[in-house]
């Protein structure tokens, strides 16, 4: 049985920015179809209506820390009852970038109660699987700054830990970082190091992936 | 814990009017915000889903019927605490009175109406001041349908046709409104909601309005000019 009671399988990728996820999930979404299993990928903040919302608010410095958690979370009920629902109910395998656990973490970090946040997400589906990609600040620094490069709410410049850039940077993230770490245990993550060879990541989580799949449970 | 049910500590004074459409709240503010800037009080008016930030986007969204009852919660949630931290908690610490056209009731009343858990919507809201007046209108489903449907068909959410009650929009109408009535009842008891007949006449409610508010602001030091 599923730990949803769905018939599809829910599995999860956490981790901050820079972590790796898109590329692991891409991965192992190629893993699993080429096993003849339905898969479907679904990002975070990517409902229709709802993204566009928070991306133009955020251009335009309107979010405070409520409407920040409540937009969110808003973003992840259209996309749990319009898509994630419906394909785990048809037995698909879903593959996600980043769960509630994001909105945990970074709404705390901006203040809230975790307890007010944890019931807005009350209703979620618990995951068969979440893989945690655990990067240290300092590797997780470098990357971004050599990729994306610093945006404002992801440096957390919208809580005001400091005026300058790299240190609200280090900060927000290790805040972050600390919220994720504190989930490990209560949400049953299976924390992998995320500063690992891209293909070692994969082999960890096609092998935990494979065992459900071999318990024969999708049938 | 939640803010709804402490006494808040700001100077200003926060009153809110419930109650289903028709059920004449929108004017009783009316008259009393003019009253109000009449003895020279500094009063500022906010009504439901009305932020700058959300209020198109649920509108757009209403009309294409695409979002779960959970989804427009949480919209009407952000619409709600924008205004909260945007208008009425500023003019609150600034000593306004604030007067809002539905507040957090409305919601508890309508998304638990469409099936949404009560105590979860109640969290949802629990940075929410609690006001210092709270009126509920109380009026039933048929004779609020034939004030605001007197010359045209009940709209698809205000008749609750999203939820699929009756092919019928006035059938459908009663069925649902009844239902938003019946969570204002509980209400009225659990916030202290104070209950008014709607189908009394439009002065004597304004009368029992003001008698209510003027107490209100004099336990609070607050006197008013009134004009003789």
């Amino acid at each position: 049985m599923t730990k949803h009671g769905y018939e599809g399988l829910l599995i999860v990728i956490e981790g901050t920015d820079g972590s790796g996820k898109s590329t692991q999930l891409e991965l192992l979404k190629k893993y699993i179809q080429a096993q003849s299993y339905g898969v479907m990928v679904s990002e975070w903040k990517t409902s229709r209506l709802i993204a566009g919302v928070i991306d133009d608010a955020k251009d335009r410095n309107l979010l405070n820390a409520t409407t920040y958690s409540l937009l969110y979370a808003a973003d992840f009920a259209d996309r749990l009852e319009n898509q994630i629902i419906p394909a785990l109910k048809s037995g698909f395998i879903v593959l996600l970038d980043r769960y509630y656990y994001t909105a945990l973490a970074r709404d705390v970090v901006r203040g809230q109660d975790i307890e007010w946040v944890k019931n807005l997400y009350d209703y979620a589906p618990e995951p068969d699987l979440v893989f945690y990609l655990d990067m240290p600040v300092d590797v997780l620094l470098k990357r971004i700054i050599g990729t994306t490069g610093l945006d404002f709410y992801e440096s957390g410049r919208d809580v005001g830990f400091s005026t300058d850039f790299y240190k609200s940077f280090e900060i927000y993230q290790k805040k972050c970082l600390e919220q994720y770490n504190n989930m490990k245990s209560e949400y049953n993550f299976k924390s992998i190091d995320g500063t690992l060879p891209i293909k070692e990541i994969h082999n960890v989580m096609s092998e935990e992936v494979q065992k459900i799949l071999d318990s024969g449970i999708l049938y | 814990m939640s803010k709804l049910t402490e006494k808040h500590n700001y100077k200003g004074t926060l009153v809110c009017v419930e109650g289903i459409d028709g059920s004449g709240k929108s004017t009783q503010l009316a008259l009393l915000r003019d009253w109000l800037k009449s003895t020279g009080q500094d009063v500022i008016f906010t009504e439901w889903n009305s932020s700058e930030l959300i209020s198109q986007t649920t509108k757009l969204a209403k009309k294409k019927n695409m979002l779960s009852p959970r989804t427009f919660s949480l919209l009407h949630a952000v619409d709600f605490a924008d205004r909260l931290k945007q208008v009425i908690d500023p003019a609150l610490k600034a000593g306004f009175i604030v007067l809002a056209d539905r507040y957090a009731y409305t919601a508890f009343a309508r998304d638990v109406a469409r099936g949404v858990d009560p105590q979860w919507v109640r969290n949802v809201y629990n940075f929410a001041i609690k006001p210092d007046l709270a009126i509920y209108f109380d009026i039933n489903p048929k004779d609020s349908m034939e004030r605001i449907c007197a010359n045209r068909a009940p709209k698809f959410y205000e008749a609750g046709m999203d939820l699929k009650l009756s092919n019928d929009p006035y059938e459908s109408y009663m069925i649902f409104q009844g239902r938003v009535i019946n969570e204002y009842q509980k209400m009225v008891d659990e916030f202290g909601l104070i209950k008014l007949d709607a189908m009394d006449s439009i002065h004597s409610k304004q009368v029992a309005i003001r008698k209510m508010l003027k107490d209100v602001l004099n336990s609070k030091g607050v006197k008013l000019q009134e004009k003789q």
